[in-house]
């Protein structure tokens, strides 16, 4: 009884904190997600509205569009990011001259605000001023405007991602291959397996419960970013960038529609909740599934 | 004897400015009387008139009062932000606020501002005898409500006028090439056409001999609203297309429902914007107002419709602009019949923007704010003010030699605005400004990119700004 006392005291710090700026923020937003308020509308004052918020946004092409936009960005940046920072990861743990510098080199984008990371990537890319654009003109030929271009600020977007965060995967999964039992791979080896069966029957189940866990990070990042992306290109051109984290910002500060963007940030939480369910369930709890029968 | 003589003369000015500066200082001294050690914080956007304030009026301002100012001089989208989220929630982090013209309907319309005249009137021993609200220019009018009240006080206007490299259109090669290519004469534009043919010529001019330069700059970023207001502001009404397109008794926008957003005018309007871009340079799908200038002072641009706090630095600053004494100014062009209009008062030719500061509800130190702008309305500090950052919101300071002079370097924009300042209007008022705004927004940015149609772009961003005024209840 008393050290569940002393237990709660120790608690009692991280929950207070955790229900002012995570739970009563939640509620706060919950609550204007059934509202219609617009400070500069006619009538300015919060009025309750049922789900007709949620209603619009079923038939809201802009809001829609975003969210597709999103998951495209999402899938293209975290499985590059997986992929990349699985070759880094096994790159690292061979010994090569120069690994140390290369490694801290290779890490430091994660120490760099995303603010700061969207800013560096508009100077080098940014036409007119930027030496990306300059120089593939000069040496190649090619235009690169992101600023006119939907498909070059798109592909700026995610490859600006990539560089960000690579690193935190490659650290992730550097950690993981670094504890994995020798034994699997020795026996392996003596059943007469090549690089390729070790690989995807051995190295990779091992590896799955890492790689689950870095995908469920890098998605839900993926799936709010906003910062860098607003610094690299605004949204635009167009809407080719304006991610479901962007178009919330639009609704709720330069439109000040407080409650639709309400029910926005509802929803999208609600389908990056279901979204992880579906991967974990479709990843590993089918797998536990088939063991317990 | 020499010596002596001068020793008499320099004992005589410094008694003279002994006896003459604390009586000039004495208002302001004792009007701060209990509020010395006070600090006042304010939120503008980044210009050169801002920057003036900052890192000029602001200290002076200090020294006079003892009142300290911490001026925070940001983007235009986080000053906006910033300012009214404060004042949404009552916070008080800011005593005062930049009151754009165009926001100032929105302000009023949900009282985030402090009545001036009132406040001064109810406390006559903060009203400077130095600020005088008869000596502004009618661009106060813009910062009044119905009853005459002072809500801001101006601290920037300007007009957005046509500026050309003066150098080039007047170089005797150039204007012969120009001449044997169209059978014309090289001058500023005066309507679209020229204006297309212009911009044409010197693209092709420039890359024939090998130069950084395009024929226009185009407020064209594709995901900033800055391309939104070159566009309703700046282009629509030289098609004769006032207030947005958007009726300002019913707030309609689309044709169908009596407004001329998507009219065929309005569609010609933007086709012949977006059409510019094949003679703008790359830049021009991401320039604000800000890049803008920046194109035209890096000597990147032939012509280009640029905001007037700008046109002063690109005239005169050799630090920042490479076209020193080659700038030409003059009106924007526009379609037949709409300078009739403009004349006549039933339109107008362009956009006449500018700001003032207020005083939010929320602000905590409202007797030492209202110092702060009186101090800055002041008669005496509108010349030099001007130089920095060629605004001009005092009738008198057109007069001053100090602009005088500077209006010869600046190819009399002073004048032109003095002179030619009717024809140009501030943005409509509507309590609606960001909320019609960002609504059509999208559309254009798309439109710009080349997604949609500028017919269709139109259409939607129509029918777009209907819908969310009748969501807001404004429509009629």
């Amino acid at each position: 009884m008393r050290s569940s006392t002393v237990g709660w005291l120790f608690l009692a710090p991280t929950l207070v904190i955790l229900f002012i700026f995570g739970v009563l923020p939640f509620l706060y937003v919950l609550v204007i997600g059934f509202t219609q308020w617009n400070s500069f509308a006619a009538d300015p004052t919060m009025q309750y509205n049922g789900v007709e918020n949620f209603r619009r946004l079923m038939f809201d092409d802009q809001f829609l569009y975003s969210l597709w936009l999103t998951l495209k960005f999402g899938f293209f940046a975290v499985a590059s990011q997986i992929l990349l920072g699985y070759l880094l990861a096994q790159l690292f743990m061979r010994d090569f001259p120069g690994k140390g510098f290369f490694r801290t080199v290779h890490t430091l984008p994660l120490v760099i605000a995303p603010i700061a990371v969207g800013a560096t990537w508009r100077l080098l890319l940014v036409p007119g001023l930027g030496p990306v654009p300059y120089y593939l003109n000069q040496w190649f030929g090619y235009e690169l405007n992101i600023s006119r271009y939907i498909d070059q600020a798109f592909v700026a977007t995610v490859v600006m991602d990539i560089w960000h965060w690579t690193p935190l995967v490659t650290l992730t999964l550097l950690a993981a291959l670094a504890s994995l039992p020798k034994e699997p791979f020795e026996q392996a080896q003596i059943d007469g397996a090549n690089r390729f069966q070790i690989f995807w029957h051995v190295t990779l189940p091992l590896l799955k419960p890492a790689i689950l866990a870095t995908v469920f990070i890098r998605l839900m990042d993926a799936l709010r970013t906003v910062d860098e992306v607003w610094m690299l290109t605004g949204g635009g051109p167009g809407a080719a960038t304006r991610y479901i984290g962007l178009h919330i910002w639009r609704v709720v500060f330069p439109k000040t529609d407080y409650g639709y963007g309400a029910a926005m940030s509802l929803i999208t939480l609600y389908l990056t909740i279901v979204m992880c369910w579906l991967l974990y369930a479709g990843l590993v709890a089918r797998r536990d599934l088939k063991r317990a029968e | 004897m020499m010596h002596c003589k001068r020793l008499v003369a320099s004992a005589f000015v410094a008694t003279l400015m002994a006896s003459t500066a604390p009586a000039f200082a004495d208002f302001w001294s004792d009007a701060a009387k209990g509020l010395e050690g006070a600090t006042i914080r304010g939120v503008s956007e980044s210009t050169p008139p801002s920057n003036y304030v900052k890192d000029v009026l602001a200290p002076a301002f200090t020294e006079a009062t003892g009142i300290t100012v911490e001026f925070e001089a940001t983007s235009w989208d986080q000053m906006y932000d910033k300012a009214i989220k404060d004042m949404e929630a009552n916070t008080g982090i800011y005593d005062f606020v930049y009151i754009e013209q165009d926001i100032i309907y929105s302000y009023l319309a949900r009282d985030f501002l402090v009545n001036l005249s009132d406040m001064m009137e109810q406390n006559a021993n903060l009203k400077s005898p130095d600020f005088d609200i008869s000596k502004f220019t009618t661009f106060i009018d813009n910062f009044k409500n119905a009853d005459g009240d002072v809500f801001g006080v101006p601290m920037e206007a300007f007009v957005k006028v046509y500026l050309y490299r003066k150098d080039l259109f007047e170089d005797p090669k150039v204007q012969e090439a120009y001449k044997a290519k169209y059978n014309a004469d090289l001058k500023p534009a005066t309507n679209h056409a020229e204006y297309r043919q212009i911009a044409e010529f010197f693209t092709e001019y420039a890359k024939e001999n090998g130069m950084e330069m395009w024929g226009t700059t185009v407020q064209a970023s594709s995901g900033h609203p800055a391309s939104v207001y070159e566009f309703v502001e700046s282009v629509l009404p030289t098609y004769g297309i006032y207030n947005w397109g958007i009726d300002t008794q019913t707030f309609a926008a689309s044709v169908e429902n009596g407004g001329q957003m998507n009219s065929d005018k309005a569609k010609e309007a933007l086709t012949w914007w977006i059409g510019n871009l094949a003679y703008a340079p790359p830049e021009s799908t991401s320039s604000t107002w800000d890049e803008v200038a920046a194109t035209f002072a890096a000597g990147r641009a032939a012509q280009g419709l640029v905001y007037g706090e700008n046109a002063a630095w690109i005239a005169t600053n050799a630090d920042k602009s490479t076209v020193v004494g080659k700038v030409g100014v003059a009106l924007p062009p526009v379609e037949a019949g709409v300078m009739e209009q403009a004349k006549s008062g039933e339109g107008y030719i362009g956009y006449y923007d500018g700001g003032a500061f207020g005083i939010p509800h929320s602000s905590k130190n409202k007797e030492a704010a209202l110092l702060f702008l009186q101090y800055i309305g002041q008669e005496s500090v509108q010349a030099d003010w001007a130089l920095a950052g060629s605004r001009i919101v005092h009738q008198a300071t057109y007069d001053d030699p100090k602009i005088v002079e500077q209006d010869k370097k600046v190819d009399g924009y002073y004048t032109l605005m003095k002179e030619q300042g009717p024809l140009f209007r501030g943005a409509p008022p509507f309590p609606f400004h960001n909320q019609a705004r960002e609504a059509m927004a999208p559309f254009i940015y798309q439109a710009i990119t080349g997604e949609l149609q500028p017919a269709e772009a139109l259409d939607k961003a129509a029918a777009a700004v209907d819908a969310e005024l009748k969501n807001l209840g404004y429509r009629k």
